[in-house]
């Protein structure tokens, strides 16, 4: 995949790709992030995806809907899919509207995800 | 219910702070931005204004989803007997809501990429909500959030 058609810099480390989002969200952006990780899971064969949501503000249905539906794209072609760094205010706001993030497996830090990949 | 969308379809732009068109799908962004920004100003709490700035996402995404434009009006209120109080109108002339109560309830939309709950989410997140909506002349969701006291 091209570097300019990715939306977040990716790194793979082993068979897992590291996705530290550290961009605001927004409909078309998590769109796109769809696209490339799909894409990019098939180029390189990677057996599971982290997303790092340290720096996301803001969660709101649609995108926890795009993530959930990402995670379970990977899981058809083979791939498990970790979030991981949910900040507390952001847990908070998922928690009490009811959205669960299905489809993840869920870590509290990176170290803790590459443990749950690895 | 129609004098009440009536009203508040007439509400003067002039009383809020911030007005923020929602044409493009970008715009979505904007609005959750400025309400990010009022609550930060009225001294919100991290998580408060989290729950704000989600609920505005909703809100100008149903308005971008469901009515194509709109406008999301913020205003910062010091007066109130609650204490600092954030308000929100989302308003928009599209198709219009049939049955409110059914929005309300969770796992009800009529849009393919939605779960259905944008709308009850907001009205956990907020302190008050309140929706007026008629098929044909459009919707009104005017939702208030109150400063915590620590």
């Amino acid at each position: 995949m091209a570097f300019k058609d990715r939306v977040v810099p990716t790194i793979r480390i082993g068979d897992a790709l590291l996705v530290p989002i550290q961009i605001d969200l927004d409909d078309k952006t998590v769109e796109r992030l769809q696209t490339q990780l799909l894409e990019e899971i098939q180029e390189h064969r990677v057996r599971a995806v982290i997303l790092d949501v340290r720096m996301v503000e803001v969660i709101d249905s649609y995108i926890s809907y795009t993530l959930s539906e990402t995670a379970a794209m990977a899981h058809l072609m083979g791939c498990r899919t970790v979030i991981c760094g949910i900040q507390p205010p952001v847990a908070l706001t998922l928690a009490q509207m009811g959205i669960e993030l299905q489809g993840f497996l869920v870590a509290r830090d990176l170290e803790h995800a590459m443990g749950l990949v690895y | 219910m129609d004098g009440k969308l009536r009203e508040l379809l007439d509400i003067s732009e002039n009383d809020f702070d911030v007005v923020v068109r929602i044409t493009r799908e970008e715009d979505i962004a904007i609005a959750r931005q400025m309400a990010k920004q009022l609550a930060q100003e009225l001294g919100f709490s991290l998580a408060d204004v989290t729950k704000v700035a989600t609920a505005v996402s909703e809100l100008a995404r149903n308005i971008y989803r469901y009515a194509q434009t709109g406008k999301i009006m913020i205003r910062k209120r010091l007066e109130e007997s609650g204490g600092p109080t954030i308000q929100v109108v989302a308003a928009d002339r599209g198709p219009g809501i049939e049955s409110v109560d059914r929005v309300l309830a969770r796992g009800y939309t009529t849009h393919e990429r939605s779960l259905g709950i944008g709308l009850p989410g907001v009205r956990r997140l907020m302190d008050f909500c309140e929706i007026a909506s008629k098929v044909g002349t459009g919707t009104v969701v005017r939702v208030e959030k109150r400063r915590r006291k620590f």
